[in-house]
């Protein structure tokens, strides 16, 4: 693998410091509630201020190991974290529930995860519900008004990028330049598990954004917004995205953001084009019998 | 194609994709959409040498039971896997727009009638998740669902049906745990990480993924219904299903929110006591928990018929 | 590597076409695949299109789907074929089986 001595991997807290307004966060904070420190360490979750406006931060953190439970380091996103991220998620909800849309604070997540805790007891309690709780919150705060940011510092991969970025308003990404990775699996396991010759998968992945990995394909099917393409421009674009995301949702255009709206920058971009016609002809199909089915 | 009373006595397990999406709703009432002879099979397969499905692996449709209609996906898991790519993700994602347009219109053209006759979605899961072939574009389809699900919170009942042999996981598993009820049979599977991946994170001595009971009491129906993560239990049969969707689709959404795990601050709090007691009790195997919760021999719950252990199972109590 | 795609004409002694405007029956699962029957007027003939991953294997594919035609007197009807590795009795197999469909009552067992 290349070596970037500028890479962002494992610097959450770092990215942190460089995106918010100087010394704003407080950490385990967020409204009235109060998080135990001890807790989901592999998450960071507090507030911060942007242009001196509260805002919510969530982020990885490579740096810390569990004896709990000892598969979530590196970044990993365990049963602790994802269930942490959602409570910063509701507790965000929370604390401006009674103020109108407009005055909804931002979300900014700052991603950097290799993947979901896999081992046996995660299985056991069910990790999937943890990372699944996450989704739906932030699904709920992005729909309540919150503009949601995710920015992809260093690694974005899989069920973890599921969890911690796709369910945001809008993506951004560190320019490729910085070593950061979006995928959902290396082309040597792709290789392995779909017994697909790796030298034509190699050939392929330079030009086929549906299944090649990285920043720059993501971009192409909609699945990135923008390209950052400097570490010291992370802060203003964060500020210029939130700042758009509350004029779309003002103007109640929210299908043009989050998941669905990339849908359509896919397609925009030349990278998703099948999956709207597929759509489009569901849709008349649906009309010629909605009649019997909505009358029944 | 067996009829629809022959359907209805047949295992589901056995049963391909179109065979459950018939015998989910009641006899001649299925519409299907985007239907094999739409001909809307995977642009990105070909190019890779791998063959395509008519239907990408996804049935989707429409049926009835009673006045409610329910909308259907349906995963072939003999077909890659049952793997979500861009065409059958796409099914899958509108599928739920078309029930959550079909509520507003229900609600429009039936104003005094709307609970007798909301609308229904159920997803009968058999897959590994995000297909690798398209993986970008079945992973952006995994969040365009959570999404939709989200839009049918409060509106129109989603139902996740695992009864199938490749079970329910990768992105797909978090997508089942978001649905409002979970029906299963001890045949279904659901979880995030698949049995071969954790073994080889783990080490065999810690998870043999030959380890077929090993594997049956960690993802698992029954292992499920005891810790809660399913709403029902049932027999492999296609009628036991089709119950317990008729009998959900009466209920309230009072009730089937009542049914959910997460999707609230409430939720989230019940899950992390769970977590709390996992991260204290280090538990080696399902089996200490079923014990935890009062299963006096729990070696002997998996080697039940399905009727024996709904009467003598006990589960994890709910706050 | 890339899918190949057969086509071929076949002629029976005394076709007849499928009850039905159109059946499926199966799926492309590894070893298997589905078949898309449709009525056609061909002129009595029959038209199929094989798309498969299998390289080199044509003769025995149009051997197969000629036997079919041929022994059960298939006519103005286009076969669609998506495969997925099955073996030559396989694929007799499912098209037997798929002209059973295509020719069964609506409810019926084929």
């Amino acid at each position: 693998m290349e070596e970037f001595d500028n890479t962002m991997i494992g610097r959450g807290r770092d990215a942190i410091d460089m995106i918010i307004d100087p010394d704003s966060l407080q950490e385990n904070v967020i409204g009235s509630y109060v998080f135990d420190p001890e807790y989901g360490m592999g998450a960071v979750v507090g507030t911060i201020k942007l242009e001196g406006r509260d805002a919510t931060v969530i982020a990885n953190d490579a740096q810390t190991f569990s004896d709990r439970f000892p598969v979530v380091f590196g970044g990993i996103i365990g049963l602790e974290e994802g269930y942490k991220m959602a409570t910063a998620v509701y507790r965000t909800m929370e604390a401006d529930a009674d103020k109108p849309m407009e005055e909804k604070r931002p979300i900014v997540l700052i991603v950097d995860t290799p993947g979901n805790g896999p081992g046996k007891m995660e299985e056991i309690a069910g990790m999937n519900k943890s990372t699944g709780s996450y989704q739906l919150a932030l699904a709920e705060a992005r729909k309540a008004g919150h503009p949601i940011v995710a920015i992809v510092i260093g690694r974005a991969i899989s069920g973890a990028f599921l969890c911690h970025g796709l369910q945001a308003d809008h993506i951004l990404a560190l320019s490729k330049d910085y070593g950061t990775m979006i995928h959902v699996m290396p082309l040597t396991s792709i290789s392995r598990i779909t017994k697909m010759d790796i030298e034509r998968l190699e050939e392929l992945s330079t030009s086929n954004p549906v299944f090649a990995a990285g920043v720059d394909f993501f971009y192409k099917l909609g699945g990135v917004q923008e390209v950052v393409n400097k570490v010291e421009d992370m802060r203003e674009v964060i500020i210029r995205h939130i700042n758009e995301i509350y004029a779309i949702k003002a103007a109640g255009q929210f299908e043009k953001l989050g998941p669905w709206g990339r849908g359509l920058l896919g397609e925009e971009r030349g990278g998703r084009t099948h999956r709207l016609k597929a759509m489009a002809q569901m849709n008349a199909e649906y009309e010629t019998v909605a009649d019997k089915y909505i009358n029944a | 194609m067996k009829n629809w009373k022959e359907l209805e006595a047949s295992s589901f397990l056995d049963a391909n994709a179109r065979e459950r999406a018939l015998g989910m709703v009641e006899a001649g009432t299925f519409t299907e959409f985007l239907n094999p002879r739409d001909r809307f099979v995977s642009p990105h397969l070909p190019v890779l040498g791998t063959a395509v499905e008519f239907d990408d692996g996804t049935v989707t449709g429409v049926g009835l039971i009673g006045k409610h209609p329910v909308f259907i996906v349906s995963m072939e898991g003999k077909f890659i896997g049952g793997s979500i790519g861009e065409v059958n993700g796409g099914k899958m994602v509108n599928t739920l727009r078309l029930a959550e347009k079909a509520a507003v219109q229900i609600k429009a053209a039936h104003p005094d009638e709307y609970d007798a006759r909301r609308p229904l979605v159920a997803i009968s899961f058999e897959t590994g998740g995000v297909r690798l072939h398209e993986a970008n574009a079945g992973l952006l389809a995994h969040a365009e669902v959570m999404d939709a699900f989200q839009d049918c919170r409060h509106k129109v009942p989603i139902v996740a049906v695992v009864g199938s042999k490749v079970g329910c996981f990768g992105g797909m598993g978090f997508v089942a745990a978001a649905t409002d009820v979970i029906v299963m049979s001890e045949e279904g599977r659901i979880g995030l990480t698949g049995p071969e991946v954790i073994e080889q994170e783990m080490g065999k001595e810690e998870f043999d993924a030959s380890n077929k009971a090993l594997v049956y009491r960690t993802t698992g129906g029954k292992q499920k219904y005891i810790m809660q993560d399913c709403n029902y239990l049932v027999e492999d049969k296609i009628s036991d299903f089709y119950d317990v969707l008729a009998k959900v689709a009466d209920l309230s959404m009072q009730q089937i929110e009542e049914m959910r795990r997460i999707g609230s601050l409430k939720l989230v709090q019940e899950q992390m006591d769970l977590v709390k007691l996992v991260g204290e009790m280090q538990p080696k195997d399902s089996m200490d928990l079923w014990k935890y919760y009062g299963n006096e021999s729990p070696e002997a719950l998996p080697e039940m018929s399905t009727a024996e252990f709904l009467k003598v199972v006990k589960r994890r109590v709910r706050k | 590597m890339a899918l190949t795609t057969l086509e071929f004409e076949f002629k029976a002694d005394a076709p007849k076409s499928i009850a039905k405007e159109w059946s499926h029956l199966g799926v492309t699962g590894s070893g298997d695949l589905e078949v898309l029957m449709e009525r056609k007027d061909l002129g009595g003939k029959t038209k199929a299109k094989v798309v498969t991953p299998v390289v080199g294997f044509d003769a025995i594919w149009e051997k197969m789907i000629n036997k079919f035609v041929v022994e059960n007197n298939v006519g103005d009807v286009s076969i669609e074929i998506n495969d997925d590795n099955a073996t030559p009795i396989v694929v007799y197999m499912r098209l037997r089986q798929a002209l059973a469909e295509a020719n069964a009552k609506e409810g019926e067992q084929a």
